[in-house]
């Protein structure tokens, strides 16, 4: 076929898909590949069924900051700044850099667990990484860019080849995914926490209202809004629930049959999960496993220190652009900067063993802070005077609220847990 | 009164008293500003808002004693009047901090980090808006080692009379004229840029504000989607009004990618003749010479002397963009040659259109790809190119500018503005 056809209809596609199913994309990055991949290596199908409520928290959740940035036609930050005065947008930005530099980290450390099954050096590929992520950004136009990563996402459907080449269950599949149950085994509550935590990180929601805004949708839009919302959030879960079939299948399907106790977390390796999908899925699966944690690794480590320059650029009304020169915006630039050299730095100086730890920790705690952002999200969006006829309904409001106060009560189990080691 | 020259949020917070002979009586703290007269070029502070535990209360201006430098502010009685809820005076902490303003001078949408203020003509006036770094560390209150970085930080602060509010401050006033017409002075495509960076809402109501010829100019220089979240905004009656002013070509071009409903009310509203051009080249694909043409042009017929042609361009000339060449036409449109406006001044006043024009035209066919016009103009370094159809009958012209802007890729276009921005900021640096 000409490949000038194909390519034109290759971006007819990528036009439709739109920022809900980028967002989504970005939601399974590598501390979502870690997390998914750990649950369903340590506790089988049975945590299937936590990806359901999930599915319905999330569309809402997006679906309020879509609707936010249509209707108002600003960022999240922008928002917040406008609504809570100078200090509280300094804290959120604050913490938002912090955590975001966190899982810019867990990326590169996706991209060394990557350098690590093919037996290359990460002091080699991190800082090489670092400037593919540098000349992806400044050399290459938006554009481009843009078309790059949303070829990018579609290997995501790379998990649903190896979920299938794994030949699971399906019979246990359907049963975990329907039927709610709850293991007493250690650190089921940090798995949930942290499966909340990746799965509707506190960033996607800036990041998405962010680029509906720059879209230009309107109110009028909503209708296209809420559709990408809804397809993006329902196949990024699809996708995250193939990961955790095709570690329910090998890995925890063998430790069963061969009486050995289940995954430890605590000293858990990404290599781990790539060679035990080996010898049950295949050399092609497993590869194709490797391939994806790159590819979610370059991927969001450039997404990310970029939309958080933005965010905080736009919060408080500084220059932001990539097409500015470095003088013009030396604040954006500077925070670009600094979030991805922290974070590359981070995984050098984190002892290789200790990467996938850190990973699914920085997941939790996006999990614990989830709560916060969605406080502040329903103050705003209820407010008249900023969203007028557009303000929550009930509904939405009752599921939000729920998911706030669920999440918030499970992350003070967890930490009353964890500091006074009840129940587990 | 001794008001010192300063910042808003230096005041913020201070203690309120009320001096009767020697006793103090704190009556609360400076919560906000009040200007009545939002409008005014630096605009005067008419009140203090006082919060206390009971309620927020007005103190005039005129009951300011005295502020001292130890920063309690000492009123002559106390506030008593309640702040109304809804009133119609600007309040610049809750209405003007944090919020986004267009900077006219930057070009640049930014947000208020503070309010600088100073002493002038018997009054304290609003002066400058800050933006900058130092504005936000100032307001954050880092003590003694946030001062000695706000000192050392570059200052950024536009002068209020380079201030154009988004929203507008006073809803019963109709006080749009101030920041339209600062906004109207900035070049056309300065002006889309900014609109560009606003949401929609917001943009809708800029262009809602400027006149009809300004908003068309803008316009053309944004991309589709924004034009069409504007158009849509703006009800049909006004969006009509402005694409009537715009070029043809890019008036075509808009129309073109709105819904066939939308499009016919559109026509509907403007003047027929104009509505009888824009049907005709929005049927052609965008890419091709009739997609790229204009029907504005200047053309007349070959008996006609060169004097009296320039008086005809005199009397046209305001109303058509492209003036530098002539089309010499029959009754029937058919081209029957071509002219410059320098052959024109250089001919004699006598002279018959026929004898000095150039019969040996060179066109196009409305259906060749915008690369070939493009190199066509290029071939014979032309200005413009004529669109012809199969009986040779003038149907438009492509102007240079847009042939260029039609092959130029995606990526270079979003350069180029910057390429003129820096430009004008490093004469400004030589200056």
């Amino acid at each position: 076929m000409d490949i000038r056809r194909w390519w034109r209809r290759a971006l007819i596609l990528f036009a439709v898909l739109g920022p809900g199913f980028v967002t989504a994309s970005a939601g399974n990055d590598v501390g979502g590949i870690a997390t998914y991949s750990a649950a369903g290596a340590k506790f089988g199908y049975i945590v299937l069924w936590t990806l359901v409520p999930l599915t319905v928290s999330l569309i809402v959740v997006q679906e309020m900051a879509g609707r936010m940035g249509a209707v108002t036609g600003q960022g999240l930050a922008g928002l917040i700044r406008e609504n809570f005065g100078i200090r509280l947008t300094f804290i959120a930005m604050a913490a938002l850099f912090f955590i975001n530099t966190g899982i810019t980290a867990t990326e590169f450390a996706g991209i060394a667990a990557w350098a690590q099954i093919f037996n290359l050096s990460r002091y080699i590929i991190i800082p090489l990484a670092t400037v593919v992520v540098f000349l992806l950004v400044l050399r290459l136009s938006n554009k481009i860019v843009e078309r790059v990563f949303v070829v990018f996402s579609l290997i995501y459907l790379s998990y649903v080849i190896s979920g299938i080449e794994a030949k699971p269950d399906w019979g246990a599949v359907l049963h975990g995914t329907l039927v709610p149950t709850f293991s007493p085994e250690t650190g089921f509550l940090v798995t949930v926490v942290g499966l909340i935590g990746t799965t509707i990180s506190p960033y996607m929601q800036f990041f998405l209202q962010s680029a509906v805004v720059d879209k230009g949708s309107g109110p009028r839009d909503l209708f296209n809004v809420r559709a990408d919302i809804v397809v993006g959030s329902i196949l990024g879960i699809a996708i995250a629930g193939f990961m955790i079939i095709a570690n329910a299948a090998t890995i925890h399907q063998a430790a069963l049959i061969n009486h050995k106790p289940p995954l430890d977390i605590d000293s858990a390796q990404a290599v781990d999960f790539a060679r035990a999908l080996e010898p049950l899925a295949g050399k092609f699966a497993a590869d194709l496993f490797a391939f994806g944690i790159l590819n979610a690794g370059l991927f969001t480590a450039t997404v990310l220190p970029l939309a958080t320059a933005f965010i905080i650029c736009e919060a408080f009304g500084l220059e932001a652009a990539v097409d500015r020169r470095w003088r013009e915006a030396p604040f954006f630039y500077g925070l670009f900067a600094s979030g991805i050299v922290l974070g590359a730095g981070l995984v050098l100086v984190l002892p290789a063993d200790k990467l996938f730890q850190f990973t699914f920790y920085a997941q939790v705690m996006q999990g614990a802070v989830l709560p916060l952002e969605l406080v502040l999200m329903l103050i705003i969006i209820n407010r008249k005077r900023v969203m007028g006829n557009y303000v929550n309904t009930r509904t939405v409001n009752i599921i939000a609220w729920a998911t706030a106060i669920v999440i918030g009560g499970l992350a003070i189990v967890y930490v009353a847990q964890s500091i006074f080691g009840f129940g587990s | 009164m001794t008001f010192h020259d300063g910042f808003l949020s230096e005041m913020i917070g201070r203690k309120a008293v009320v001096d009767t002979a020697g006793r103090r009586l704190a009556v609360g703290r400076i919560a906000d500003f009040v200007v009545e007269h939002p409008n005014d070029t630096f605009p005067k502070i008419d009140a203090l808002v006082i919060k206390s535990s009971s309620g927020k209360h007005l103190a005039p201006i005129g009951s300011i004693v005295d502020f001292e430098s130890d920063g309690k502010l000492i009123l002559r009685d106390v506030p008593s009047r309640v702040a109304p809820p809804d009133d119609e005076a600007l309040y610049l902490v809750e209405d003007l901090f944090d919020k986004q303003i267009v900077d006219v001078d930057g070009r640049k949408v930014v947000r208020i980090n503070d309010i600088e203020v100073a002493r002038t003509g018997g009054a304290l006036r609003v002066v400058a808006a800050d933006i900058g770094f130092g504005g936000i560390v100032r307001r954050l209150g880092g003590g003694s080692l946030g001062r000695n970085l706000v000192d050392r930080l570059p200052r950024t602060l536009i002068a209020w009379d380079n201030v154009a509010p988004l929203h507008d401050l006073n809803p019963t006033q109709i006080q749009l004229s101030v920041s339209d017409s600062r906004l109207a002075r900035l070049h056309p495509s300065d002006l889309a840029e900014i609109i560009g960076d606003l949401s929609a809402r917001d943009a809708a109501r800029v262009v809602a504000s400027l006149d009809d010829e300004t908003a068309a100019d803008a316009l053309e220089h944004l991309d589709t989607e924004t034009q069409r979240s504007i158009i849509d905004d703006l009800g049909h009656q006004r969006a009509a009004d402005i694409i009537e002013e715009m070029d043809s070509d890019d008036a075509a071009d808009l129309l073109g990618d709105l819904p066939p409903e939308q499009q016919e009310r559109l026509l509907s509203e403007m003047d027929a003749e104009t509505a009888e051009d824009l049907r005709e080249l929005v049927a052609y694909d965008e890419d091709t010479a009739g997609g790229l043409m204009t029907t504005d042009y200047m053309w007349i017929y070959p008996h006609r002397t060169v004097a009296a042609t320039i008086a005809k361009i005199r009397e046209l000339a305001p109303e058509t963009e492209f003036i530098y060449y002539l089309y010499v036409t029959d009754e029937t449109e058919k081209l029957l040659g071509v002219l410059s406006l320098r052959t024109l001044l250089l001919s004699a006043p006598d002279d018959l259109i026929h004898t000095v024009m150039t019969g040996d035209v060179v066109g196009v066919h409305p259906d060749v790809k915008a690369t070939e016009v493009a190199s066509t103009i290029a071939r014979y370094d032309l200005m413009a190119c004529p669109v012809l159809d199969e009986e040779g009958k003038m149907l438009g012209i492509v102007t240079v500018d847009d042939a260029i802007d039609a092959i130029i890729p995606e990526r270079l276009k979003k350069q180029l503005p910057r390429f003129t921005k820096s430009h004008r900021h490093e004469r400004i640096e030589h200056v």
